[in-house]
């Protein structure tokens, strides 16, 4: 699964930041708990007084600490053995439960607010070269006329040579209305030319759309961040107005690695006309809850017939998304089992502006159903392609990459522009979600309740 | 109890401050996580990533082990043949000893091993790692590992066996040139050590130079560094280590009746990522005392005296007190050394992106003609003096 997510990622690291393959995989069910509640002063008394963690146990982590700081071979400095200590301790709970340095955790915000202020570019390391991956339309570094394949020589006049991808964003985001300078290499150009370009907020797209010739539209989803419903929201409506009639809409939900519970529940909610979605249980009371779909929204699309694709990389938010379609026999789902994710965690921010990511809650279907290690099962199995045995995992990265610089994705097109054969051709999972659109209801699929027709 | 921690919070504000963020986190997780956790695993945990944070060779030790360690290291009846770190988090080959079981199940250096016998590996340190690759003779381990450049992870076996005990091996290439492979330090390296080197004085014609390869080569302690080391270099400084306070500062040298030549013969020596502790150690001895060219790529960096300290509860710290510098000075730990002649990459793209390559014989390993060139156009001395006048 890991692996998955760094193919998928690793090679176009996007301007969100590195970390979004390998962190960003949990909903964040109660984002930002309340900043006012007063951390230090319970803490505070956590430590001197009856606490749940023994006297005798801090004692003797106050002893190791003691002991480093006088007898380790070089000072160390505190903050960053108790960094390490807590990484230690979290270390010990399931694999989804981390802990958030104040960069990580800034850098997790970001993503989750779906917003950000930079210039707009995704960049990489090409070859070990700062490259400019693509431009995003309507961005300033767009406007700028800023290219793909582009290489950034400098940030600010500092060469970005050995430089990280990391160090590298952070360099190129700044506040609002601040100019940033890159130097930029480009074939054709008699030597590296200064691009002066002004900061704004930047929104990050979750939420693609394609269209089909015959009344189908395609929507595929990245990740579920703040935004992720609002644009969903944006695109059924623009669709409705396009495919008259509607026919049948395929929702992508491969390789989503998941997001915020609330926005799974609102993008589950779009579908729904009533019932039962999620429902969450954890140690306390106060993490057992239950999410409903809302009746007689505007803009709903409870009657289109719908597949929804699912893989291996498809977690949690994206198998709520799934599990509620699937369980309410809303939709048909298609691909391949999805990860198997089903645990809720809290983001709790710590006094100094570190974090922890800790599961709280495990989630059901509405059926009733932890997908917890297993998985949903789609409806019907269709096997992805599979890349070549042969190739390198560099070779893949790259050809994706190349794809992507010469916007040949299938997302890379403007939504409006149909999808043509040699695009299906391509996908064998999309191809059957539109054969089965096509020829809908589903015979054979006992379970399978059709959909009423428009 | 506050009497007793107060001096160890209070001693500053950040202190306190980073001690009040400890409780805190440790305060949400028995409060919040899913499912009930046991304190003593939560703060043992905590331990093990502070050690972890410090470098490869700390650790800590739970009661028991330290009762282990005690005791003395018994002999251990059969292993996989690795040298494992935990970098990052990761569980990290630094080096496969040659015809070890891992070595001939494919395990590599740079490899990571993320599953063991089918459970994630998570929250070791690394000499806990360590003691789950030894065990009884015919043991197996069935590892996952990922591999740079692989897209899936690799299942592997190893079944657990002794080590061969000779740790050295010697041959003559052309011109003259003598290769020596060392494939581990252990105390039987220096006599086994002397024995070729006795020979090689007694060549005839003599020889043009030495290749030690000390590639892939991360385990041995300082006392065996400084006996092996001591055969090029008699009586002269070894290594230097340095602990907190000045006065920890101290120097390790052999004995003059330990050196087999009069005049050291030219030397290049092999090092590459794999090179770590009494490699490096003797790596470094040779450069600065025998003008001995370093060939290959940079080595690990991890060379470091450790030292246990029992906590209140019987577990213990096992804690890096000080660490290497080469004889002229320059710090091994944590930093590594570069060598002076860096290794050709192989151009064909087959070999690229692959770790280091499978056993080749010294003249299909192309380092190892890079040394005989450096030994037999007289460069090598060359590069040295540079190096020194720099």
């Amino acid at each position: 699964m890991m692996l998955r997510k760094s193919w998928l990622w690793g090679g176009v690291a996007l301007f969100l930041g590195l970390a979004l393959g390998w962190s960003f995989t949990g909903p964040a069910a109660v984002f930002g708990q309340n900043p006012n509640l007063p951390v230090a002063a319970r803490s505070l008394s956590a430590s001197l007084f009856p606490s749940p963690v023994s006297d005798a146990k801090l004692k003797v982590f106050a002893q190791a600490l003691a002991l480093i700081e006088e007898q380790y071979a070089e000072p160390k400095p505190t903050k960053d053995l108790v960094y390490g200590a807590i990484q230690g301790a979290v270390g010990t709970l399931d694999p989804h439960s981390s802990f958030m340095t104040p960069e990580e955790f800034r850098e997790l915000q970001i993503e989750t607010k779906g917003k950000f202020s930079g210039i707009g570019i995704e960049i990489t390391l090409k070859d070990r070269i700062l490259t400019v991956v693509s431009p995003i339309e309507g961005t300033p570094a767009y406007q700028a006329g800023l290219k793909p394949g582009d290489q950034i020589v400098k940030i600010n006049g500092a060469l970005t040579k050995n430089t990280t991808l990391m160090e590298a964003v952070k360099k190129i985001r700044g506040p609002k209305g601040s100019k940033v300078v890159l130097t930029i290499n480009r074939e054709g150009f008699q030597k590296p030319k200064d691009f002066v370009i002004t900061r704004q907020i930047i929104p990050i797209r979750s939420v693609k759309a394609r269209i089909l010739d015959d009344g189908i539209g395609y929507i595929r989803l990245t990740n579920f961040q703040d935004q992720t419903d609002h644009d969903l929201q944006a695109y059924l409506k623009k669709m409705k107005q396009r495919l008259v009639p509607f026919k049948g809409l395929i929702l992508d939900l491969r390789n989503d690695p998941g997001g915020l519970l609330e926005q799974a529940v609102r993008v589950s909610d779009e579908f729904l006309p009533s019932g039962l979605i999620v429902y969450t249980e954890g140690r306390n009371r106060g993490q057992n809850m239950r999410f409903y779909a809302r009746a007689g929204q505007e803009g709903k699309v409870a009657t289109v017939p719908m597949v929804v694709l699912i893989n291996e990389g498809s977690a949690s938010a994206s198998e709520i998304v799934a599990g509620a379609l699937k369980d309410q026999k809303r939709a048909l789902i298609l691909g391949t089992k999805s990860f198997g994710k089903g645990s809720v965690q809290t983001i709790i921010p710590l006094e100094d502006g570190s974090a922890l990511r800790l599961t709280t809650a495990l989630y059901f279907t509405p059926s009733g159903v932890t997908i917890n290690e297993k998985g949903i099962h789609p409806d019907v199995v269709v096997e992805e392609k599979k890349p070549p045995a042969e190739k390198s995992l560099k070779k893949l990265r790259d050809e994706i990459l190349t794809r992507h610089m010469r916007r040949e994705g299938l997302t890379d097109k403007p939504w409006n522009q149909p999808i043509t054969p040699e695009e299906l051709d391509k996908d064998p999972q999309l191809q059957r979600a539109v054969e089965v659109l096509r020829h809908w209801p589903p015979k054979n699929l006992a379970q399978q309740r059709p959909a009423p027709q428009k | 109890m506050a009497y007793f921690l107060l001096p160890a919070w209070a001693a500053s504000d950040s202190k306190y401050d980073s001690l009040r963020l400890y409780t805190e986190a440790l305060f949400e997780v028995s409060q919040k996580y899913v499912w009930p956790k046991q304190e003593e695993d939560l703060i043992y945990g905590s331990l093990r990533g502070m050690m972890n944070s410090l470098d490869p060779d700390s650790s800590f030790l739970t009661a028991k082990e330290y009762q282990q360690y005690l005791h003395g290291r018994k002999d251990i009846p059969a292993e996989a043949g690795v040298v494992l770190i935990v970098k990052k988090n990761l569980l990290t080959v630094v080096s496969v000893i040659d015809g070890s079981p891992a070595f001939r199940a494919g395990l590599e250096p740079g490899d990571h091993i993320i599953k063991l016998n089918g459970h994630m590996v998570r929250n070791l340190t690394t000499q806990e790692a360590t003691r789950r690759f030894q065990g009884a003779p015919h043991t197996k381990l069935k590892l996952q590992v990922l591999r740079n450049g692989e897209v899936k992870p690799l299942d592997l076996t190893v079944t657990l066996e002794p080590l061969a005990l000779n740790t050295v091996t010697t041959q003559y290439l052309e011109h003259n040139v003598a290769y020596i492979r060392i494939r581990y330090f252990n105390n039987e390296t220096p006599g086994e050590l002397t024995s070729v080197l006795k020979n090689i004085r007694k060549h005839q014609p003599p020889v043009k130079g030495i290749i030690l390869d000390l590639r892939n080569n991360a385990r041995g302690t300082m006392e065996d560094a400084v006996r092996t080391a001591s055969l090029f270099l008699g009586n002269q400084k070894v290594l230097l280590a340095k602990g907190r306070s000045t006065k920890s500062e101290e120097s390790f040298q052999g004995k003059d009746r330990d050196l087999i030549f009069k005049t050291v013969p030219p030397i290049v020596v092999l090092v590459d990522h794999g090179t770590a502790r009494a490699a490096e150690i003797m790596a470094g001895a040779l450069r600065d005392q025998a003008r001995a060219t370093l060939l290959g790529a940079k080595t690990l960096g991890l060379c470091g005296l450790t030292k246990a300290f029992p906590l209140e509860d019987g577990s213990a710290l096992v804690m890096t007190v000080s660490e290497c510098y080469t004889p002229k000075g320059e710090k091994i730990q944590g930093k590594g050394l570069e060598p002076q002649v860096p290794g050709q990459t192989p151009k064909d793209e087959k070999a690229q992106g692959k770790a280091a390559p499978k056993k080749m014989t010294p003249d299909q390993d192309p380092w190892v003609q890079q040394a005989v060139d450096l030994l037999t156009s007289g460069k090598s001395k060359r590069v040295a003096q540079k190096e020194q006048a720099s």
